[in-house]
């Protein structure tokens, strides 16, 4: 067992950290404020393959293995943590269903665009009705002879607002009595197809949440995503996926809040000395850099067990829980080790305090991350 | 197809230096590394090259096993090969023996070379000597900080800033050019570019033996230079108030100080006082 990086992860790292410190620092604080798209990061983001992150080549991805793909969305939540969103929604649970499930002809059509970041990818499952509970989702798909009529509405749905390939849960009549669903690709021009307002939100302000609306919106056959009653199935397995992408942006988040804190510790004076030689605020700092290295190593076996092609499932809930209450708990230490100054929007934990707690929230709760892991120990033969 | 041969460094990615109070050298095992800013636009310059024609780039790199890195990084930015020399025999070599360890790779492995590109000086030592001396070893025509490299027929032509003028040289080829901090906007790696790097197999290392170095060869000792002191400077600052009449006070100042002011002025202060009486 190694546990240093390899020289290719640490070279992920250092170029990811490159861009993110040179291209997006300088434009997060505004961003933020007024809850912005950064198209014009997007465009710089495109030929380096952020939007292909684990997407072959003969689809125009970077083909990473899966802990490059953590570090990649590790590092530019570290600096963005709205724009690290976008990206790990758009490449795990925007493109990997169609990756894993979809026909040659449906990877051919939709993934290059999508790879090559012409499209953002979005995937919405969540309705007024239906979340933690997918079985609960009401959006319907009627089928005609030349395709499927979708009505509904989905909501809370991360890239919203800029998408351009939309996965859709949806159910049909006789889905609805068994408790199935299925899933539909939607591209952006459909007729019926239109985005709601941009959701206020607390955090991740410069990702345009929004509500997708689908009235009488028709999509060919095959835009179907696998097969009919497929849904729930291919649901687990892209969230399966997308925690890891959502630990790794927890973990951004953490570092981010980490390394100010320490910075300020050591250049605040109070009574005549950096608070830093305060035995409080060291005890607050190791609590920080231990539960920061327990997340990072619990996210990258996660990942490493993907990679191997074992069974994920329960280590990425894992991750995604022990991530997203470090982001919570050490942005809520930052805030707390920079006193007023940390209230201010003038420093970025402000932010880092903002953007922390939807990590608990989206792609299964941490209640949700817990049945998982709890059905995967009562599994077991004891 | 044009060879060009780019020679590149890790350098320390620290401002703050660490250095080995003992030897005088910096302790490179304890800094991440990084790809040294000026080498970086020396690919740049190579790859712009590239972009316009058939070329073939080989990176070079010498130093320890670390130093791999930036070979690896070199080949996601878009350099075909790369090759790192290294070797303890190596370790310790001056820019003399540098120059010398290079020339005999690039005699060896690239006799058909056209062009060698450097950055004009790396950010851990900054002594600029490198590129030059290579030229002096390989017996070719060289130009140093260069601004903008373009090829021109068989030939490459520079612009570099010099004083308060852009200079525009051309030069025949076989030659070398050192590439200039100002010089280009390097490019980031693309992700798939950093995956291809470790999935290929073009990066060679190659040691003193392979290399045909003496089996007595021992750089740190060959090297002429020593360097007998490593130091940061401390930056001073002092308030000092003059007091008493204007004449005194004036005088004072220039006794002091007139040599500061004066260059900051760009006037013999003592001239202009007397023009003022």
């Amino acid at each position: 067992m190694d546990f240093n990086p390899c020289t290719k992860h640490q070279l992920i790292r250092k170029s990811v950290r490159e861009f993110a410190e040179n291209e997006i620092k300088p434009h997060v604080s505004d961003l933020d404020r007024e809850a912005r798209f950064p198209w014009e990061i997007v465009e710089k983001m495109k030929p380096l393959n952020f939007f292909g992150l684990q997407t072959p080549r003969e689809y125009g991805g970077a083909d990473l293995d899966t802990i490059s793909y953590a570090i990649v969305i590790e590092e530019i939540s570290r600096v963005s943590a709205a724009l690290g969103l976008c990206v790990t929604v758009h490449n795990s649970v925007g493109i990997y269903p169609i990756l894993k499930f979809g026909t040659k002809t449906q990877k051919t059509t939709f993934v290059p665009d999508l790879a090559g970041g012409a499209r953002i990818g979005a995937f919405c499952l969540t309705e007024a009705n239906a979340g933690s509970d997918a079985g609960g989702v009401e959006t319907h798909a009627v089928e005609v002879a030349d395709g499927y009529v979708l009505n509904g509405t989905k909501i809370f749905v991360t890239n919203g607002g800029v998408c351009g390939t939309i996965l859709v849960f949806a159910v049909s009549e006789t889905e609805a009595k068994k408790g199935l669903a299925s899933v539909f690709i939607v591209e952006k021009e459909r007729p019926g197809f239109s985005v709601g307002e941009i959701e206020d939100l607390c955090g991740m302000r410069a990702n345009p949440v929004s509500s997708l609306f689908f009235e009488d919106c028709k999509v060919p056959h095959e835009n179907l995503l696998g097969r009919m009653g497929q849904g729930i199935k291919i649901g687990l397995s892209a969230l399966d996926t997308g925690r890891i992408g959502i630990a790794a942006q927890a973990l951004g988040i953490a570092q981010a809040a980490f390394e100010a804190a320490a910075s300020y510790a050591k250049e605040r004076q109070q009574f005549s000395r950096p608070i830093s030689k305060f035995q409080t605020i060291q005890n607050y700092l190791a609590d920080i850099a231990t539960e920061i290295d327990a997340s990072r190593l619990l996210l990258y076996r996660a990942a490493a067990r993907k990679d191997s092609g074992q069974p994920f499932s329960a280590e990425s809930s894992m991750a995604k829980l022990h991530c997203s209450a470090t982001a919570r708990k050490v942005t809520d230490l930052a805030v707390q080790i920079h006193g007023g100054y940390g209230y201010s929007k003038e420093y970025d934990v402000e932010r880092y305090f903002r953007d922390a707690k939807v990590t608990q929230i989206y792609e299964g709760t941490s209640e949700v991350q817990k049945l998982v892991i709890a059905r995967s120990i009562l599994s077991q033969p004891s | 197809m044009l060879n060009i041969i780019v020679c590149i460094k890790q350098v320390p990615m620290v401002s703050e230096l660490p250095w080995d109070s003992k030897t005088g050298t910096l302790r490179r095992e304890v800094a991440p590394g990084m790809l040294d800013p000026a080498s970086r636009r020396a690919l740049e310059a190579a790859l712009r090259i590239k972009a316009g024609q058939p070329a073939r780039i080989s990176a070079v790199a010498m130093g320890p096993p670390m130093a791999e890195e930036v070979l690896y990084e070199a080949k996601a930015l878009g350099a075909d090969t790369g090759i790192l020399l290294t070797d303890r025999k190596m370790a310790g070599a001056d820019t003399y023996l540098t120059s010398f360890i290079l020339g005999e790779l690039i005699r060896r492995e690239f006799p058909d070379f056209d062009l060698i590109l450097c950055g004009s000086q790396t950010s851990d030592s900054e002594t600029g000597q490198v590129g030059p001396q290579l030229a002096e070893e390989l017996g070719i025509p060289d130009i140093g900080y260069a601004r903008r490299v373009t090829i021109v027929n068989s030939s490459v032509k520079v612009e570099r800033h010099v004083d308060d003028y852009f200079e525009v040289l051309e030069m025949d080829l076989p030659g070398l050019v050192t590439v200039d901090l100002a010089a280009y906007q390097p490019r980031y790696a693309p992700l798939e570019g950093l995956q291809a790097a470790f999935e290929s197999t073009d990066i060679r290392i190659i040691n003193a033996k392979a290399l045909g170095l003496d089996n007595t060869f021992n750089a740190l000792k060959d090297s002429p230079t020593r360097i007998i002191e490593v130091f940061s400077p401390t930056a001073r600052k002092e308030n000092r108030v003059l007091k008493g009449a204007v004449k005194k006070i004036v005088d004072g100042l220039f006794a002091d100080y007139g040599k500061v002011i004066s260059g900051a002025l760009g006037k013999d202060l003592k001239t202009y006082a007397h023009d003022g009486e």
